[in-house]
């Protein structure tokens, strides 16, 4: 294009090839440390840390479990502690002391099937409140974990008697800007979306998009819930502006088809919100920036308050790999590294280049 | 659609007819140079891109490039230009940007290496810390996941592309879901929720447990998240997450963001504050100067925002921005009224709010390594605190209580941070400190740190009350010891008993026998507000007197004396004592008061002579004043820090200021005048130079109908802005209140004739001319009505302004310099109707100069009144200098206009003149002149 230096860049900066197959990968805070989670062939689980030196990942540590891990997360934990929670096959949830890793700190029987997705809030100074973990499950329930809590979970969603389960594919917190306010937004196969408020325990607004739900991510999670984005099978994603909620027409979007197959996963830049990193089942990566529009909300013909969504902007798009990339996380310490895991069984070290000029 | 949108797409539907052909394929003569050329439809070109690219009609690789070249021309951001990129790599990029992002990212591992070493080992708070976390949520709370029973209905099933599966099908009850449907939408209509952004967001955030890293961290995250609320233009939202940061640990950056955050919602008060902090931590950053500059162009003062401005441009001459900016201020001050030199303020003490807050965001230690405003390091803070404040407060002993028993640590904290304003006064602190014990404590140890050679007293940062052994300047541990258990009593309010341990240490320092007259002196002076506490004003009295036998001129003493002298009714020798207190500190404002009320109760007690029964007010020498900065009379000596200091004064009097001023100009708003004008005459005490506040308070008396005031400050204020239409406009006002419609009229012309459009005026000059033929029609002279308030006027006046008077003290200026001293002395000699006196002004002026002297001035009045006194007093004397001024008066501005509205007594008045003119003989001028002359004159 006219100033392709302009542009930021993506640049791959590490591959590895791993002996598993990897399902998600995750920096260690405050560090040039990454874990990778995955599954042997033989059937167990893997866990390995991998420090990025000088142009290479070097093998700290590794750690084999009985059961495939599904997906991790520092979001619960102090900046000292830096226990990683997981998710496993088995529907089991763990936190774990890296340094000690034996035996589990916390360890719950969180769901009968496998757990697909977890997040968490309240740790690493995100968010004010309780540290807490939320887990969806392929057995329809969405369940949010308090560490200081034994085996019961401190909120559970799940279909009433008669409904329907649903296999629920991604889950994601967001509004914990205070201590009272949060919000846990579940996306499920048949492209149902559900914010569940956990303040008021109750199901704050709902929609469907279509198809099955890869990925929701709030663009912060520790400020009023601002965009929400969700991605799907079919390869668009949704950006809501999560700002005015009408009492019908829910919030406003915007939705950009930008990959030509089922984008995995979204993930937000932590030193921007704006920019946001789709990563797609073709093994390309996409770098959108969203753009507000001149007033986010308006009037609709009964002179309530409807939200008004912005445009979204493709920055950059590159291809890494033939298969999907199934992980992608941003550095939180330094702007523009990321790592992403893909069912080539490799996982790569990104530098996105002149993000603080988008 | 409009007509022209429908035309367009009929001709290109006539120019490209059949964009499709019958397949909905793109027809194969489209796939040509010419005709992609021409082709406007985005659309259109991205089908034939696609077949291009499909190499279905062969490959034309030039083509393809010369379609894509064309679509990007039309619609940059076409997904049909998207094309899958390999992933760059080091290879892909120049080698200098790649060795800069390896060596930056070799750089953060080595970092994060160190970073995470620091984080391993454990906070001493860790694991205790946890009293802020909420509890654990209530156990395992089923929330269902429909959002209520009636939108679980509406929504599940259609939500679902196909049902699954037959049993799917067999569940579904058309008629049950349709009634649900509607019973729902009949329902519920919630209200719209609105997350506007910044509710509830805290502006605090607890961080007591966390490691120094930690809060950087946090503090950083804070600040990003208050970028991108900025960039998405919640600025509200902003500032509550740039507070947030900036009390976790406050940097310059997150200062100056706040700052224009602040801007941006107009609250230009606070963006100010925040750039001063920055320029306070970082004097020369551009970015708070230029945000600055912005602040002061909005809030009025110019020739701030100019200095700011310059300032900038001094460090980077070539920011054009900055550049850019300045030409349009100094564009806007010259079209303003000319800047005053900016000296002799008033400096009144009123910052109070402004440093509370400044204290507040200072005051928790997050960052006491910030050196703030060049305050010697060594000192610790407390001690810092102290020293500033010793010599500032004591006349807080006149009215203390002493109740306060944090009075020490708070004013610690707070002091310190508040030295960075070059140790000006300020209120707050007195009240802070109105217990005179730790005062006392502190002023003794002042006086070593900044005089004796010992090392600084150890006395800092153990509060004085507390540590009862805390060595106090000269005095032996014994005495100290005294003298502190003295001063936490009186601070406790036991007032007697702290009487006692002064009254011991006296004793015990006579017998020792040291030579310390300091120390005696606070003694002394602690004692003395013991007594003074205890009503016993005759023994306060006492010890004060010996305190100043032993440290003359020291302030406290002085003021306890004074204030016994005062609640003993012998108020000759208080206003004595407040006198001399204020030739000492000249910013003591309960002595200001004192002298205020004092000097009254006097003038009532022994009328007008009441000064001559006053005892000698001593002259204070130089060494022994403080706080006369603005007074230095050695600019040559301390330029540079005389400079600092009055700049310093004035950007605080400049602040307080416009604070003043946006105060009135709120109340305006809100239709409360009283209380506007109480702010604009506060605002005139500090800048009595400012046009616009004097015609924004005329307004204000406009409105409370006080109309001899508000033609006073638009005299004012066309006396500082001789074109000030509002001025104009706003005397107008006043003087159709004051049933003057003649001058009325002619104001009303100057608007006009300055700016023809301005309706209002129009209007108001039909009314007023209306009115003016109604009133002299019926035949009286309604200048006759006309109660005339000069005096008063002029008297209230030059309270406000501090420029010197030409008619102080009743006589009048007979030899006026300008148009403005000339305007005062014609005014003056009018008020009191002494036509001789403005015979002797127009005799001592040269005739030539009359029409500049008298400039806009002219109106039926004073147009009157001159050609009284050339008749009644100058033609007798010099018919010579009458002629020649009545010739030159005629070419003076607005004469015609005022000419025609001259009432029947006046123009009486002129025929008469012209009569008794043409009957003098004189050489300077013949009958015939007198005659065309008259012809001017007289229509």
């Amino acid at each position: 294009m006219s100033t392709p230096f302009e542009k930021p860049q993506i640049i791959s900066h590490i591959q590895k090839s791993l002996n598993y197959t990897i399902f998600d990968c995750k920096w260690i805070p405050c560090s040039a440390k990454l874990v990778c989670l995955g599954n042997l062939a033989r059937g167990t689980g893997v866990l390995q840390i991998y420090e990025v030196q000088g142009g290479e990942l070097k093998l700290n540590r590794e750690i084999e479990k009985a059961k495939p891990f599904k997906c991790g997360t520092f979001g619960a934990t102090s900046l000292q502690q830096r226990h990683l929670a997981t998710g496993d096959f088995d529907g089991n949830l763990h936190i774990w002391d890296l340094e000690a890793a034996t035996e589990p700190l916390y360890s719950v029987k969180a769901h009968k099937e496998i757990v697909n997705s977890l997040d968490g809030v309240g740790g690493l100074g995100v968010g004010d409140g309780a540290p807490e973990i939320v887990t969806g499950s392929r057995d329809g329930t969405v369940k949010v974990w308090d560490p200081r809590q034994k085996d019961t979970p401190v909120a559970n969603m799940e279909p009433g008697a008669g409904e329907a389960k649903r296999d629920c594919w991604t889950v994601a917190f967001g509004h914990a800007f205070n201590q009272q306010d949060r919000c846990v937004c579940a996306g499920y196969d048949n492209g149902d979306i559900k914010l569940f408020d956990l303040r008021n325990m109750a199901v704050r607004w709902e929609t469907n998009i279509k198809n099955g739900v890869c990925c929701v991510e709030f663009d912060r999670k520790d400020i009023n819930m601002n965009k929400l984005v969700a991605t799907s099978l079919e390869g668009t994603f949704h950006v809501f502006d999560m700002r005015t909620q009408h009492p019908t027409k829910g919030f406003a979007s915007v939705s950009e088809k930008g990959h030509k197959s089922t984008i995995w996963q979204v993930r937000h830049l932590p030193q921007n919100r704006d920019v946001f990193m789709t990563a797609g089942g073709a093994g390309n990566l996409h770098l959108w920036k969203y753009d507000y529009p001149a007033q986010r909300s308006g009037e609709d013909s009964e002179g309530g308050a409807v939200g008004v969504a912005g445009t979204v902007n493709l920055l950059q798009n590159v291809t890494l790999s033939t298969q999907p990339i199934a992980s992608l996380d941003w550095s939180p310490d330094k702007q523009g590294l990321c790592v992403c895991s893909a069912f080539d069984q490799s996982v790569r070290v990104l530098i996105v280049t002149k993000l603080n000029r988008v | 659609m409009s007509v022209s949108e429908v035309s367009s797409l009929l001709n290109r539907d006539n120019t490209f007819s059949a964009t499709l052909d019958h397949d909905g394929k793109v027809p194969v003569e489209h796939l040509d140079y010419g005709y992609i050329e021409k082709c406007k439809n985005v659309k259109h070109l991205e089908k034939i891109l696609r077949v291009l690219r499909s190499g279905e009609e062969g490959v034309y690789p030039h083509l393809n490039q010369f379609c894509e070249d064309r679509v990007k021309s039309l619609d940059p951001t076409s997904r049909a230009l998207r094309k899958e990129q390999p992933v760059a790599t080091a290879a892909s990029l120049p080698t200098e940007e790649w060795s800069q992002i390896r060596e930056d990212l070799q750089r953060w591992q080595e970092e994060s290496k160190d970073l995470e070493a620091l984080m391993l080992q454990p906070s001493i708070f860790h694991g205790i810390g946890n009293e802020n976390v909420p509890p654990v949520r209530g156990t395992n709370i089923s929330v269902p996941l429909g959002q209520n029973p009636a939108s679980k209905a509406k929504n599940k099933p259609p939500k679902r592309a196909l049902p699954l599966d037959y049993k799917d099908w067999d569940k579904y009850d058309v008629d049950k879901e349709c009634e649900m449907i509607d019973g729902s939408e009949s329902k519920k209509d919630p209200a719209p929720v609105i997350n506007s952004g910044h509710v509830k967001i805290r502006t605090r955030v607890d961080v007591t447990t966390l490691t120094e890293k930690e809060k950087l961290l946090m503090a950083s995250r804070e600040k990003d998240k208050g970028n991108e609320a900025f960039r998405a233009k919640g600025y509200e939202e902003a500032v509550a997450y740039y507070t947030r940061s900036l009390s976790i640990v406050p940097t310059v950056a997150v200062f100056n963001n706040r700052a224009q955050a602040e801007i941006k919602l107009q609250r230009w008060h606070r963006a100010l504050q925040d750039c001063q902090r920055v320029l306070e931590l970082e004097p020369i950053n551009l970015k708070a100067l230029l945000r600055r500059a912005t602040v002061f162009q909005h809030q009025g003062s110019l020739p701030l925002a100019a200095e700011d401005l310059r300032a900038v441009l001094r460090v980077e001459p070539h920011n054009t921005a900055a550049a850019k900016h300045l030409t349009e201020v100094d564009k806007k001050i010259r079209e303003g009224q000319p800047e005053l030199p900016i000296k002799g303020r008033k400096i009144l003490i009123q910052d109070i709010e402004e440093d509370e807050e400044e204290a507040e965001e200072h005051a928790r230690p997050v960052d006491p390594r910030q050196p703030v405003g060049g305050v010697d390091s060594v000192v610790s803070p407390v001690e810092r605190g102290d020293m500033g404040n010793a010599q500032k407060k004591p006349y807080g002993g006149g009215r203390g209580d002493g109740a306060s028993p944090h009075s020490d640590a708070s004013n610690g904290s707070h002091g310190h941070h508040r030295r960075g304003r070059g140790g000006s006064w300020d209120k707050h602190k007195a009240a802070a400190h109105e217990s005179p014990g730790p005062g006392k404590a502190a002023n003794g140890t002042g006086k070593r740190g900044s005089t004796a050679s010992e090392p600084g007293a150890a006395k800092g940062g153990r509060p004085a009350g507390v540590d009862l052994d805390a060595p106090c300047g000269a005095l032996p541990p014994p005495l100290a010891r005294l003298k502190n258990e003295g001063n936490l009593l009186f601070k406790n309010g036991q007032f007697s008993d702290a009487l006692g341990k002064y009254s011991q240490a006296i004793a015990g320092f006579t017998e020792s026998g040291i030579d310390s007259p300091e120390d005696l002196c606070i003694l002394y002076s602690n004692r003395a507000a013991c007594y003074l506490k205890d009503g016993n004003s005759q023994e306060c009295i006492q010890d004060c007197s010996k305190a100043l036998e032993l440290q003359p001129f020291s302030l406290k003493p002085l003021l306890r004396r004074a204030t016994a002298y005062d609640s003993m009714e012998r108020y000759r020798p208080a206003y004595a004592d407040y006198k001399t207190v204020l030739q000492v500190d000249n910013s003591v404002q309960a002595a200001h008061s004192s002298v205020n009320r004092i000097t009254r109760l006097l003038i009532e007690q022994d009328g007008p002579e009441w000064r001559e029964k006053l005892p000698d007010i001593p002259l204070v020498p130089m060494a022994a004043q403080q706080h006369r900065r603005e007074e230095i009379p050695t600019p040559e000596v301390l330029q540079a820090r005389a400079e600092k200091a009055a700049q310093d004064t004035a950007r605080r009097s400049e602040l307080r200021f416009t604070a003043l001023k946006q105060e009135g100009n709120e109340f305006v708003k809100k239709g409360q005048f009283q209380d506007a004008l109480g702010k604009y005459t506060e605002c005139l005490k500090l800048k009595p130079e400012e046009c616009t506040v004097y015609t924004n308070r005329a307004l204000c008396y406009l409105k409370v109908e006080k109309f001899a005031e508000a033609k006073q400050d638009c005299d004012a204020a066309l006396g500082l802005e001789p074109t000030n239409k509002k001025a104009f406009y706003r005397r107008a006002l006043a003087n159709k209140g004051l049933k003057d419609y003649l001058a009325s009229s002619s104001d009303l012309q100057e608007v006009l004739q300055q700016d023809p459009g301005v309706q209002e005026a129009e209007k108001e000059l039909e009314e007023v001319t209306a009115l003016l033929r109604q009133s002299l029609a019926s035949g009286a002279s309604p200048r006759k009505k006309v109660p005339i308030t000069e005096v008063d006027g002029d008297q209230d006046r030059s309270v406000a302004d501090s420029a010197p008077r030409p008619q102080e003290g009743g006589a009048i200026n007979m030899q006026p310099a300008d148009a403005y001293e000339f305007g005062h002395s014609l005014n003056a000699a009018r008020s009191r109707g002494d036509a001789a006196a403005c015979a002797d002004l127009l005799s001592s002026v040269d005739p030539e100069r009359l029409p500049r002297l008298l400039s806009n001035q002219l109106d039926g009045h004073v147009m009157a009144f001159v050609l009284e006194a050339l008749d009644e007093h100058l033609l007798a004397r010099d018919p010579g200098r009458v002629y020649r001024l009545l010739q030159s008066l005629h070419t003076a501005e607005r004469f015609t206009v005022v000419l025609m509205l001259l009432e029947t007594a006046e123009r009486r008045r002129v025929t008469q003149l012209f009569e008794h003119l043409s009957s003098v003989q004189s050489d300077d001028f013949t009958k015939d002149d007198v005659q065309n002359m008259a012809n001017i004159y007289i229509i």
